[in-house]
């Protein structure tokens, strides 16, 4: 029972937190491991009744969850918080090699198929290179996997 | 009669001025009538006469009274298909484009003005709707609010299947909207009782893994729906039409579940699936119906992150996962030569098993320094040594678990008495029943009815349970769970004079299980209690006590042994022995024999023998 009450105090605490937060990368739910995304303790208070918290949302545009919808990077006209949002698993796929969230990342970057085997390699061979430490921000992860892509001779075409 | 014919006219009247079509009232009538046009407006059969509509939300209708009259609806939709096509994203067509579409291949309109749809044309392509996907966040029971499951649509885009971007699709979930903060109990009872309306979102579905795979530690299971685009894009369109719009939410009946087999409908309405769910929808029984109207065709398992720390963990020895949480404590133990001496293969699954217990103690936790800081080096440890890619078996599907409510039939004896036993359970499931689809050691029952009919046709109710919950979750070297159980209703125990007597009772209980080996659980909980008794002094008797036994998976099926001990204030020493060996005999078919001996300062101990067929169904 502890652990039900506790959730709802945190969200509680989330809910406050989440109507004032930024945009950008500090958007999206969930324990963080990167300092980009710190912010959003979030147990939901969604568990009794499947609910959503504040402002009902409605997809990207016109959503209203806290996320800033500018950025440069998009993928078929998604904005790059998507990376914010999978920073973690990201990072766990280049640790491991593979994964889901290192699959979208090629996709959103426009790695083709037949490169992506090639790209899931590079980038696991420079996983320092790429999360330079537990504090990196999305823009950072971002713009070491572009400088990583353009020294590479098959993945510079992705970078220009 | 005249209350609905009154819009009617007014609707006519108003339609000659504005040069849409004339119709008949018959004619539109008829229209009104149509399936479609009733599911496009969540109308459903009013108890007296004519229609009620589930959405509670005056902005959603535009006549006054379209709530209950389809037939004004349609007119006022009508009228606004032909209103000034300037008032762009705000016309009729452009916050209603499923009626638009309806409306226009019906009655042929090829007149219609072309508002600019601008705001609905940007959210539709950003969606970019080709495939549907029903996802079920499975039951977790360590929280009795998701007891139940969930299930949400996914949407997918025609590349989303082919280059596995699963992570960039939306999730359109159906859920109570709360806005401000109650309290937990107020906000449980006013979530179970319809206080809070219920509003669709659509969120990115990277979001809701988060929440139910890292926060809530629920399995997911996708249900690739063979839906066709067209099907898809219906249902996407009528999803704009909801947008913001609130619905009446409650827990058992008109819930996430309901509302989403109502899309279902509208995206392909030779489906009637609805219809079989008149009183409550049990998350997992409307995957089943949507598995028998036969929409599936592909199943993906997502396991959640509990899961696969404990699948990771499940090779290691004593030994190694002491390392596991001495890793997960201090990264510095990388660099212990002890550590470093371990084989390599083996230390790349320690590692693995160390970061995934890191970030399960985080979830749901402020981020801490420290504790991302060890997670990265682990992470770096991992990238120069990646472990095996982790491989887990799929469960038994949750539609193939058995059928949520049960008829039970047993045949007994108690002390030298003869009994019949005929019982009713509203749903769920026991620790002994059928197990496939379910996890081992959880219980939840709502509604419990026995009556019993003795030799000599005396008939007395034996136990009449309004909820019972138990939640044995073993503990381990990496995780310690609690154990809890809770249950509330009239049972039947031990009274003066041999005789037994009906009480009111609510009682709980916490505590630890243990898995000493796979198939085996132990458990051990400390009670409390409290029951009305009629043979007692006082009007509520309390009582402290201690419940512990054990529970073995065998091949037959479930074994629960377990002593259940009652010390009251009043002085009243209660204790029982209970046995039952559930026997698997189909999905939806259980033998159980059933032994107990009960003691208590009011009477003899008293045994019991009976043998129950249960047959769980619909």
């Amino acid at each position: 029972m502890k652990r039900i009450l506790l959730g709802t105090v945190l969200a509680a605490a989330s809910i406050n937190a989440f109507a004032a937060a930024p945009g950008g990368p500090s958007c999206g739910w969930g324990n963080m491991l990167f300092e980009g995304q710190s912010g959003l303790p979030s147990h939901l208070v969604a568990s009794i009744t499947n609910g959503t918290s504040g402002n009902a949302t409605f997809g990207m545009t016109s959503g209203t969850n806290g996320c800033d919808t500018g950025g440069k990077l998009t993928y078929a006209g998604k904005p790059m918080l998507v990376l914010g949002s999978i920073m973690n698993e990201l990072s766990e796929d280049v640790a491991r090699g593979e994964g889901e969230a290192l699959t979208t990342y090629a996709v959103v970057l426009g790695v083709q198929p037949e490169d992506r085997a090639h790209f899931n390699a590079v980038t696991h061979a420079h996983f320092n290179d790429i999360f330079t430490s537990a504090d990196v921000t999305a823009e950072q992860v971002h713009e070491a996997t572009l400088n990583l892509m353009r020294q590479d001779a098959v993945l510079a075409k992705y970078a220009a | 009669m005249f209350k609905r014919l009154a819009p009617l006219l007014i609707g006519s009247l108003c339609a000659a001025a504005q040069a849409s079509p004339q119709m008949a009232d018959t004619q539109l009538q008829a229209l009104a009538s149509e399936r479609y046009w009733l599911l496009l407006g969540h109308y459903l059969p009013s108890r007296l006469d004519g229609w009620r509509s589930y959405v509670d939300d005056d902005a959603f209708f535009l006549a006054d009274e379209g709530a209950t009259s389809p037939t004004a609806e349609l007119q006022a939709t009508l009228d606004g298909l032909y209103a000034d096509p300037a008032q762009g994203n705000d016309h009729v067509q452009c916050k209603y484009p499923a009626r638009t579409r309806w409306l226009r291949e019906q009655l042929q309109l090829s007149d219609l003005p072309s508002p600019d749809c601008g705001e609905y044309r940007s959210w539709y392509d950003d969606i970019n709707p080709h495939a549907t996907v029903l996802v079920f966040p499975d039951a977790y029971l360590n929280s009795p609010s998701s007891m139940f499951g969930h299930t949400l649509l996914r949407i997918d885009s025609p590349d989303t299947q082919a280059s596995g971007t699963t992570l960039l699709t939306y999730a359109l979930n159906f859920g109570a909207m709360v806005e401000n903060m109650d309290n937990g109990i107020l906000y449980a009872w006013k979530g179970l009782a319809g206080g809070y309306p219920g509003q669709f979102s659509l969120l990115p579905y990277r979001d809701k893994i988060g929440e139910y795979s890292r926060l809530e530690n629920r399995d997911l299971w996708e249900y690739q729906l063979n839906l066709t685009p067209e099907e898809t894009a219906r249902m996407v369109e009528h999803v704009w039409e909801l947008r913001q719009v609130r619905f009446d939410y409650f827990f058992f009946d008109e819930n996430c579940s309901y509302r989403l087999l109502e899309l279902l409908e509208v995206a392909k309405p030779q489906l009637h699936l609805t219809e079989q769910f008149p009183l409550t929808a049990i998350p997992a029984d409307t995957v089943r119906a949507v598995r028998e109207a036969g929409l599936i065709t592909d199943v993906t398992y997502r396991p959640s992150r509990e899961r696969e720390l404990l699948a990771q963990a499940e090779p290691l020895t004593s030994n190694e996962l002491d390392w596991v949480t001495r890793l997960a404590a201090d990264s510095a133990v990388l660099k212990d030569p002890d550590y470093q001496a371990i084989d390599s293969q083996r230390q790349a699954l320690i590692q693995e098993s160390a970061y995934r217990l890191i970030r399960y103690q985080s979830s749901g936790q402020e981020r801490d320094q420290a504790s991302a800081d060890r997670s990265y080096q682990l992470l770096q440890a991992i990238n120069q040594n990646p472990p095996p890619k982790l491989l887990i078996d799929t469960p038994t599907y949750p539609e193939y678990g058995h059928e949520s409510r049960t008829w039970q039939l047993a045949l007994g004896s108690r002390d030298d008495r003869a009994f019949a036993e005929y019982g009713l359970r509203l749903a769920y499931h026991d620790l002994a029943d059928n197990l496939a689809g379910f996890p081992l050691g959880a219980q939840i029952e709502l509604g419990t009815l026995n009556i019993r009919q003795y030799q000599g046709n005396h008939w007395q109710l034996e136990e009449l349970g309004l909820v019972s919950i138990r939640s044995l979750t073993p503990r381990n070297q990496l995780l310690k769970p609690w154990s809890w159980q809770v249950a509330t209703g009239l049972e039947r125990v031990a009274g003066d004079d041999d005789k037994r007597r009906l009480v009111p009772h609510l009682n709980g209980g916490g505590g630890f299980s243990w898995n000493p080996v796979s198939d085996l659980q132990t458990f051990a909980l400390a009670t409390l209690r409290v029951e009305h008794h009629p043979d007692a002094d006082e009007a509520l008797s309390p009582a402290a006590g201690f419940n512990a036994g054990l529970l073995w998976r065998n091949g037959l099926g479930n074994l629960l042994m377990e002593t259940s001990n009652d010390f009251f204030t009043n002085g009243e020493v209660r204790r029982s022995l209970k046995l039952s060996q559930h026997w698997e005999l189909g999905t939806d078919l259980g033998l159980r024999l059933r032994a107990r001996r009960e003691f208590s300062h009011r009477s003899d101990p008293e045994n019991e023998v009976s043998l129950q067929l249960r047959w769980y169904y619909y």
